[in-house]
């Protein structure tokens, strides 16, 4: 290996542990003590990292307060370096982090309020796409509605939760009055996220609603997946929920199963 | 069978509105194209501007919180219940 590649490994691994270069290294900084100069670009390299983690995850940070989310974040940054030069990229493994940190454990909704938040975060800079074309939808006969395969926007994720993650998440957004009453009640959620133009949107499906959406996003068949989600409840609303979805921009395309 | 009729109702009724509404469905343009690199509203990419880890690195010391900061202080503590164990 070249000098220079083992020089920047050398700088890199001591960026990221703190410990200090190996005695091979030589490093030459004008204005400080080499040491002064490796916790300078450290401690911005840490607190970039943070802050990244502090807009992917702002309901985390303030459902923990900003101390203890500094906090967090430093345990995160330690175990898991950044590995893309994006930075939005960064924090992908917040809701597993958060399970397994041991002065969170007690509010135990917090990994899955991490996901719903990763999950919108990735909805926001997912690819665009074009939306339903009801015409193109209009020429299709009646007896093969059941055969459509629908595909839905790149945007778009569930969640699902043993906890309302909904509710929280909704409590904690700018335009929220800030007196919120969330009860746990034990009740499982699901919560779609997608993003229409520019907005992140999350909403609650339930329990068909999920298991439909669930279906049509494997693949399946619109006939196939009804079916599935009026198994679970004779009640499930096709009608309520396809307008939701087309207006949401959800659903963009759909194609008919070319087998019958 | 009966599912069958469901969707047909289903699509049925989603056409009409369909139609009828074209201008909010099929074909529109989006409202504005999404140009890459725009960050978040408020949210600076590289945070440079209002961060106290700008790139003149005039911190020498991490920043590291104290134990006492090891207790989550924010809004969790206004979540009935908040504090049961995972279900």
């Amino acid at each position: 290996m070249s000098r220079l590649h083992d020089t920047l490994s050398d700088f890199t691994y001591c960026i990221i542990t703190g410990l200090g270069l190996s005695d091979e290294t030589t490093a030459v900084c004008p204005n400080y003590r080499i040491e002064t100069a490796l916790d300078i670009y450290r401690n911005n390299y840490r607190g970039n990292l943070h802050d990244a983690l502090s807009h992917a995850y702002p309901v985390i940070e303030q459902l923990v307060g900003k101390d203890y989310f500094r906090y967090l974040s430093r345990h995160y940054v330690d175990r898991h370096p950044s590995v893309s030069g994006n930075l939005h990229q960064y924090g992908a493994e917040m809701a597993e982090f958060i399970a397994g940190f041991e002065s969170a454990k007690g509010l135990a909704y917090l990994p899955d309020v991490a996901e719903l938040e990763w999950a919108c975060h990735c909805a926001y800079f997912a690819e665009d796409a074009g939306k339903l074309d009801v015409m193109a939808l209009a020429k299709i006969p009646q007896a093969q509605y059941a055969d459509l395969i629908l595909n839905t926007h790149p945007s778009c994720q569930m969640v699902r939760s043993d906890y309302p993650i909904a509710s929280i998440w909704n409590a904690h957004q700018p335009d929220a009055d800030g007196d919120f009453h969330v009860t746990l009640d034990g009740i499982p959620s699901h919560t779609l996220v997608s993003r229409k133009d520019h907005a992140v949107k999350i909403s609650a499906l339930s329990e068909p609603e999920a298991t439909w959406l669930a279906w049509i996003r494997s693949g399946a068949s619109l006939g196939k997946s009804t079916d599935a989600a009026v198994n679970q409840c004779a009640a499930f609303d096709l009608h309520g929920l396809l307008l939701k979805l087309i207006d949401d921009g959800v659903l963009i395309h759909f194609t008919l199963r070319s087998t019958p | 069978m009966n599912n069958r009729r469901m969707i047909a109702a289903a699509m049925g009724s989603l056409l009409l509105l369909g139609l009828a509404s074209s201008s909010a469905m099929a074909g529109d343009k989006p409202e504005m194209e999404k140009c890459f690199g725009i960050a978040k509203a408020g949210k600076n990419d590289c945070s440079s501007n209002k961060s106290a880890h700008s790139c003149a690195g005039q911190a020498t010391k991490d920043r590291d919180p104290m134990d006492f900061v090891a207790v989550p202080k924010g809004t969790c503590e206004r979540i009935a219940d908040g504090q049961l164990k995972k279900m």
